[in-house]
């Protein structure tokens, strides 16, 4: 037993001399790019899982981190609740300076929200809300209920105020799906001339979709003026049913991901919303930092997602795409810019 | 349980129409082939109830629409009908599409011209994740239901990691030409399913590899003391298995030029929905390739036409769910009449 404890305090100093050394190394690396004078920030991460936009979402979080200063410790809780409220105590008894939390479910962390908020660590919600508002320091979300407006706009615009359309939507009663629903239905509202010939899920995919509008198509074939989905995967899915079917209308799509863009770079969108993730994500962490800095942060921030249109995709498939190296390089200056100016999602 | 089904199998098996008493009709064999049959009757009753509903059901655009949805599903069914003959079950299929799928899209990308390859490799990943299956049930006797739930989860684990942690976007036009090229004016994947059925029943009843799949499925032990090798034939079924579940993973990613770590995801279940449809035993030794294309061509086309008549997602679920306990009660019936 004794001999345990100083074979751990042996290991404890031995540690604490290499996490000194390492310290110093770090410091003498990040001087160029960080900000001098901030001291250094551990901040602990958990995301629902790793899909494409959170991957993003990791790059432009990570280069933050490196031109600021801060040691991100990476969770990812393969959409299960209860892995991330572990990850959440984890993150607690590590003793961070700030979690960020991209939430597997809105409705759901609460009591672990009440021990972070007994142990004085701020906690913040990006790209989905966590219920309990009150113990949240700050939130960083996208505007759905807008996107899902904007899209609906791009094909009145295309197909005028009178005509016939189907909607691919997300997985039913998920909230992005009901945001975008909502929104879409805000601008047929408004516009009675559009007749919603069907309307129904599938689930974010791009074989599901592919099928369901192939079965639509035998239904009510020329009948068809567009195609709303509320993803780019089935929207993409969508343009191959019509390939497969040989008719052409348009589609539009969310998201932005790089096969989105090159639909609306080749013609077979009429356009798309960008949720970057880098740039959405690199948000959330920088507003944490700020707080855990001591500087004052507004209580919500709203990711309002760019127009991806034809005039401007080439721009976007670079930030997105090809010069996302360079991208990523000026991010930490951009989010600095962008926090300060409110547009969160500017990416001039 | 398994053993007194065995008798039965022999009987059912289409091969009975070669013997002698198959020929004679009379009024109970009639009454007999209805019932057997009940599935194309159920299959005839659908279709007919599509057609009257909506004039766009029964037309050709809509029977291609509902045979290439129907392939990759199909093949995964195959696979499915020969491992639950033997009386086994892969649940690994959804997981085994992916990591397939993400094998042969990381092959293409970048490099437009590698198509064979990553078919083939598609293929390989399949038979390997197959081949440990069958392994691990041959050799260390653990039961299917659980080595294949291993495999499932492990191996949708390894798609994420062939994709780094994310689908695989900016694959080439030309990876399309998989699954969306016409062969003798049928799709690809449509011949795909064709050759795949006309094989596998071929094999199923003119092979000894197609009776020891049988006979292990009625009675391992029995088998073995008649001097079939079950540890070779319970391997290859998961191969087998595997291999097609690979297969039907690169026409899936090819036909939406994409790489997604959740590709597949629930399909081992419809697969099963449509071997069981089909009037083939989960105890093992019993059930045809046949009836698993009926089962298949009711979901399938249940699918398309609940579409067409803009039937909501949620419906649909209730009325699959019904018809799969539905198709099983009704085939339990008649095996039990045609005993007594």
């Amino acid at each position: 037993m004794f001999r345990n404890v100083r074979r751990g305090a042996i290991a404890f100093t031995a540690i604490a001399i290499l996490a000194t050394a390492g310290c110093g190394a770090g410091d003498d690396s990040a001087a160029p790019t960080g900000d001098g004078g901030d001291a250094a920030l551990r901040i602990g991460v958990t995301v629902y899982d790793m899909s494409s936009f959170i991957t993003q979402g990791q790059e432009g979080m990570q280069a933050y981190a490196d031109a600021n200063n801060i040691e991100l410790l990476w969770n990812s809780a393969g959409n299960d609740v209860s892995t991330q409220a572990t990850q959440v105590e984890q993150l607690i008894n590590q003793d961070v300076d700030a979690i960020i939390i991209v939430p597997v479910q809105a409705d759901s962390l609460g009591p672990q929200l009440e021990q972070a908020k007994a142990a004085d660590i701020p906690v913040f919600a990006v790209n989905t809300t966590l219920s309990n508002a009150e113990l949240i320091t700050a939130s960083v979300l996208p505007d759905d209920v807008a996107a899902g407006a904007q899209e609906m706009q791009m094909m009145v615009d295309a197909i005028g105020d009178t005509g016939n359309i189907l909607i691919l939507q997300g997985p039913l009663a998920s909230s992005p799906e009901l945001d975008r629903t909502e929104g879409i239905n805000s601008v047929l509202a408004e516009n009675p001339g559009i007749t919603v010939l069907a309307m129904d899920t599938a689930n974010w995919k791009r074989d599901e979709a592919v099928n369901k509008v192939k079965n639509w198509i035998s239904s009510f074939g020329d009948q068809i003026n567009g195609i709303v989905a509320e993803n780019d995967d089935m929207g993409l899915g969508a343009v191959q049913a019509l390939k497969e079917a040989g008719v052409s209308v348009p589609v539009v799509g969310i998201d932005g991901i790089q096969d989105g863009l090159a639909a609306v770079q080749s013609g077979d969108f009429i356009g798309s919303s960008l949720q970057h993730g880098r740039v959405e994500m690199a948000a959330g962490l920088a507003v944490a930092a700020k707080f855990a800095r001591g500087e004052a942060v507004e209580k919500s921030y709203t990711y309002i997602m760019p127009p991806i249109t034809p005039d401007n995709v080439d721009q976007y498939i670079a930030n997105v795409v090809t010069e996302k190296d360079a991208f990523l390089q000026g991010i930490g200056d951009l989010i600095n810019r962008n926090l300060a100016s409110g547009d969160i999602a500017n990416e001039e | 349980m398994s053993t007194s089904t065995t008798p039965d199998q022999r009987v059912d098996s289409p091969a009975d129409d070669h013997t002698p008493e198959a020929r004679r009709w009379n009024r109970a064999r009639v009454e007999d082939l209805l019932i057997r049959n009940s599935m194309v009757l159920v299959l005839l009753l659908v279709i007919g109830y599509f057609s009257y509903e909506s004039a766009r059901f029964a037309t050709a655009p809509n029977l291609r629409t509902i045979l290439i949805a129907s392939a990759p599903f199909a093949l995964v069914a195959l696979g499915q009908t020969v491992v639950i003959l033997t009386g086994g079950i892969d649940l690994s299929v959804g997981s085994v599409i992916a990591l397939s799928a993400m094998t042969g899209a990381r092959m293409v990308v970048g490099h437009p011209d590698r198509l064979w390859l990553a078919i083939v490799a598609a293929v390989v990943v399949g038979m390997a994740a197959g081949l440990v299956n069958g392994l691990i049930v041959s050799r260390l006797n653990v039961a299917p239901f659980v080595a294949t739930l291993g495999m499932l989860t492990a191996a949708s684990g390894l798609a994420y990691v062939v994709g780094h942690g994310a689908p695989i976007n900016g694959l080439p036009p030309e990876y399309g030409k998989i699954a969306n090229t016409n062969i003798i004016g049928l799709p690809a994947p449509v011949l795909v399913m064709i050759i795949g059925f006309l094989v596998l029943a071929a094999v199923m009843k003119r092979t000894s590899f197609g009776l020891h799949v049988y006979a292990v499925g009625g009675n391992r032990i029995a088998a073995e003391v008649a001097g079939v090798n079950t540890r070779r034939t319970l391997t290859s079924v998961y191969v087998i298995s595997g291999a097609l579940a690979g297969l039907s993973g690169v026409i899936l990613s090819s036909r939406v030029i994409s790489g997604p770590p959740n590709l597949g995801q629930g399909y081992e279940l419809d697969a099963i929905a449509a071997v069981v449809i089909g009037g083939a035993s989960l105890l093992g030794g019993r059930g045809t390739v046949w009836g698993t294309l009926l089962g298949l061509l009711l979901i399938q086309t249940l699918n398309n036409g609940l579409d067409i008549l803009v039937v909501p997602a949620y419906w649909q679920a209730v009325i699959s769910g019904v018809l799969i306990v539905a198709a099983v009660a009704v085939d339990m019936w008649a095996t039990r009449r045609t005993r007594t």
